[in-house]
């Protein structure tokens, strides 16, 4: 049951991404997410905002569209956009044993959406397009188990 | 929010600059920081400090910067900014060896921002200081 929502549609530019912050951080603290909730969702939105803007339009004109629900006691992040087909929740996990400096450059950006949600949905928009789901309970979790 | 960054000379027996940001070093900001510290390494910084104190939030394109600042600080060229990570292989025998960034180091890092470091394995590479001070100190 979705109690409440919030939505904000951005051009693909790079420098909008502080205005998707900031609703994703406003939605999830008026949801009464925890501050180490906030800061995780505001990492992994903007992560996925600025995959579909680099790589994604990849300069062209397009529009990001993100969504903030609350559904029970889980926050519930959309991120919608038309550019072409991405999946990332296909791409390989880096291999976090191996030192930062000797593993590739890809992926570190949903490395950290993963460790920051508990859980990443994919499916292709109606029309063209891609729309992200990430989801993280409102309840707190030990900072430990992520 | 956008991106200040700040730049001041420290003088001492170690001479180091100091740059400051204050805001959210991000996909719109992160090629300026690593264009500032290309000028500053052209102009002579050979030990710099990057005061994280009002840093509040960084993604991994701002993760991409501080990269390039290891690399610039060793006077090689910033990596590409596709490439990133991978063009950092070649300074991997260092870490390997269990060696730390000499040349660069970070202050004032707020949790949030560790915590993006740690995540990524970037945060043990460079050596850290709770203060601006402290970190001046042991250079």
């Amino acid at each position: 049951m979705t109690t409440s929502e919030r939505r904000l549609r951005i051009p693909a530019e790079l420098d909008r991404l502080a205005d998707v912050r900031k609703l994703v951080r406003d939605a999830t603290r008026a949801a009464g997410a925890q501050p180490g909730t906030v800061d995780d969702l505001v990492q992994a939105v903007d992560e996925a905002a600025a995959n579909t803007i680099t790589h994604g339009y990849s300069g062209d004109a397009g529009w990001v569209e993100v969504t903030v629900a609350v559904s029970g006691d889980e926050l519930v992040v959309t991120v919608e956009d038309e550019a072409p087909p991405f999946d990332p929740t296909i791409i390989a996990e880096p291999d976090m044993t191996v030192s930062a400096l000797v593993r590739g450059p890809h992926g570190m950006g949903i490395h950290l959406m993963r460790l920051a949600t508990d859980g990443m949905t994919y499916r292709p928009r109606e029309g063209g397009g891609n729309i992200l789901t990430l989801t993280r309970s409102l309840t707190a979790q030990p900072e430990e188990n992520r | 929010m956008a991106l200040q960054t700040t730049v001041e000379q420290v003088e001492g027996l170690t001479p180091v600059t100091v740059v400051a940001l204050d805001g959210e070093l991000d996909g719109a900001t992160y090629e300026g920081v690593i264009d500032t510290i290309r000028g500053l390494y052209a102009a002579g910084t050979r030990k710099l400090l990057l005061d994280l104190s009002d840093l509040s939030f960084i993604s991994s394109s701002g993760l991409v910067a501080i990269h390039s600042a290891m690399r610039l600080m060793r006077g090689e060229a910033p990596p590409d900014t596709e490439q990133g990570w991978e063009a950092l292989r070649a300074i991997s025998d260092k870490v390997e060896r269990g060696r730390t960034h000499p040349s660069l180091r970070l202050c004032g890092t707020q949790d949030g921002v560790q915590k993006v470091l740690d995540r990524t394995g970037l945060g043990p590479l460079i050596p850290s200081y709770p203060d601006r001070e402290s970190a001046l100190a042991d250079f």
